[in-house]
């Protein structure tokens, strides 16, 4: 693996309790490839999402070091290293789709031209290049986490980190979703690397070069699966021998937990 | 856009739909109250027929608009200024919590009180017969619910999309102008329907305490108080037609300005 684009090194999170101190996450050692497609997967309390937002900085270690691109996760959330995707699409309702999107465009203080271009070619990417002047109550719940991404993905982020946003989505479109996030994520050249937490076995290992799997009290790293399916994966990979392996194999992990 | 613009157009015609029934009973009830006087025969001074106020109103309509807009001015300018000042108050608690920590619960209770019985001693502070007095009172009335309501529209946004906004590495002014504030917009509006209708009250009350000759509220007592009811319900009258005005003035704007949530309403 060339040089980790995020390195975990005995990394804890403990939370104060009324009963005591709770330990979120216990002793986490972890190194992350750039271009990497990383699931998080564990049973809930598992910290997987806390580990997620120590790497964007919505929450800091207590313990241990984490580096990301060499440089502590605070410093890179100010230099936007981090695009996010909530389970929830979180957009502004007053804006309209377009105008989500450029949202963070807005902020870093793109010219209002480069931000209408950047916008409308990550819509189109996401197949809602008709729906820029519509505002989100108008869109399904799929629809709306499509704009999600593109916004997270508008300002071209070194890192994508994604917390369950398929979650609240039905099997079906979920795994439409899943075929577009690999197209989306194969037309940038798999530069950008991914964290997507996820409690999807399967999800997790169409997705992702490497499945964390994670356990609860305390949250620790049980296995790091690695995902040798060849990309791009496509609607056959889910029905290969292989894919039914590395499904187990991500299964009996979480079972030691 | 495309949604909104239709629903520009089929708007008003569900919205006479809407209002027919409230329509019918207004009518009913004008008819009503008309015939209990003339069938029950009512004395006057008890309760005038909508005919003989609306006749009343007709023989000299130029002077109670004209007493009438000299009311409506300063609950316009108290509203402004209580609004004004709770928008600011409240922009201010969002920042420095422990502001809102200490001021929020009174605002809250102050619902319960009647803000209205300060109007004699605004009057001791701020002179009875000036317009002062009556604006402080529309201003205090309307402060607090602004106050709460915006100050509850500018913590509305959810953590996520808070954090989001982190994650952007966003400045304090961004998170205020790009988030807080227009997500306090329908409970701006919330308040101001609220003040429109208070504010009106406010004024023609606190001139029932006194105030200059040419005003609703010193016109309805004085003519009250000589049982010429006509002329006092005439100037009711008046009382409610600027009050409707400014209510559906404020609708108005709020339909144009909160435009994202006017479907779901």
């Amino acid at each position: 693996m060339p040089e980790p684009i995020i390195a975990f090194e005995r990394v804890s999170k403990v939370y104060p309790g009324t009963e005591g101190p709770v330990t979120a996450l216990h002793d986490i050692s972890l190194a992350i490839g750039q271009g990497e497609f990383v699931s998080l997967i564990g049973p809930s309390g598992c910290g997987k999402s806390t580990l997620m937002r120590l790497i964007g900085d919505l929450e800091q270690p207590t313990g241990g070091t984490l580096h990301v691109k060499n440089k502590t996760p605070h410093q890179a959330r100010l230099d936007r290293d981090y695009g996010i995707v909530f389970q929830a699409p979180v957009l502004y309702e007053w804006r309209s789709v377009r105008k989500n999107v450029e949202l963070p465009l807005e902020i870093m203080g793109f010219p209002a031209e480069q931000r209408r271009e950047r916008a409308m070619a990550l819509l189109r990417l996401v197949g809602l290049a008709d729906w820029g002047e519509s505002f989100p109550w108008q869109l399904s719940g799929g629809m709306q986490q499509r704009v999600s991404i593109a916004r997270a993905l508008s300002f071209n982020p070194s890192i994508v980190l994604m917390d369950e946003p398929f979650g609240a989505l039905d099997e079906i479109t979920r795994e439409r979703m899943q075929d577009e996030l690999l197209n989306i994520w194969s037309a940038a050249e798999r530069q950008t690397t991914v964290i997507f937490v996820t409690h999807s076995i399967p999800e997790a290992v169409f997705l992702s070069d490497q499945v964390v799997v994670m356990s609860p009290r305390p949250g620790r790293v049980k296995r790091v699966v690695p995902i040798d399916l060849p990309r791009p994966r496509r609607f056959e990979t889910r029905e290969s021998p292989r894919f039914f392996e590395l499904v187990t194999e991500v299964r009996e992990g979480l079972r030691e937990g | 856009m495309r949604a909104m613009s239709s629903s520009l157009i089929l708007n008003p015609k569900s919205q006479i739909q809407n209002a027919l029934p409230a329509l019918v009973a207004f009518v009913l009830v004008l008819a009503l109250w008309e015939a209990a006087v003339w069938l029950l025969g009512i004395p006057v001074y008890l309760l005038p027929a909508p005919s003989q106020i609306g006749q009343t109103f007709g023989e000299r309509p130029a002077y109670l608009l004209q007493i009438g807009l000299a009311t409506f001015r300063n609950a316009l300018l108290g509203c402004a200024i209580g609004c004004g000042l709770g928008c600011l108050v409240a922009a201010v608690c969002v920042r420095w919590r422990p502001l809102a920590d200490g001021l929020v619960p009174f605002a809250v209770a102050s619902n319960a009180i009647p803000i209205i019985a300060l109007s004699p001693l605004l009057g001791i502070w701020l002179g009875s017969v000036s317009s002062a007095s009556k604006v402080a009172v529309v201003a205090v009335m309307t402060f607090f619910p602004t106050l709460v309501n915006v100050y509850r529209g500018l913590m509305s946004p959810s953590h996520d999309a808070l954090q989001l906004m982190r994650s952007y590495a966003a400045s304090q002014r961004d998170v205020f102008l790009k988030l807080r504030a227009p997500a306090a917009l329908p409970f701006l509006f919330t308040a101001l329907r609220i003040c429109a209708t208070l504010s009106m009250i406010g004024a023609v009350v606190a001139e029932f305490f006194g105030g200059p000759q040419n005003s609703l509220g010193v016109y309805i007592k004085s003519q009250a108080g000589i049982l010429r009811t006509r002329e006092a319900w005439s100037a009711i009258l008046v009382a409610c037609l600027l009050g409707i005005v400014f209510y559906a003035a404020v609708a108005l704007v709020e339909r144009r300005v909160v435009h994202w949530a006017g479907e779901r309403r």
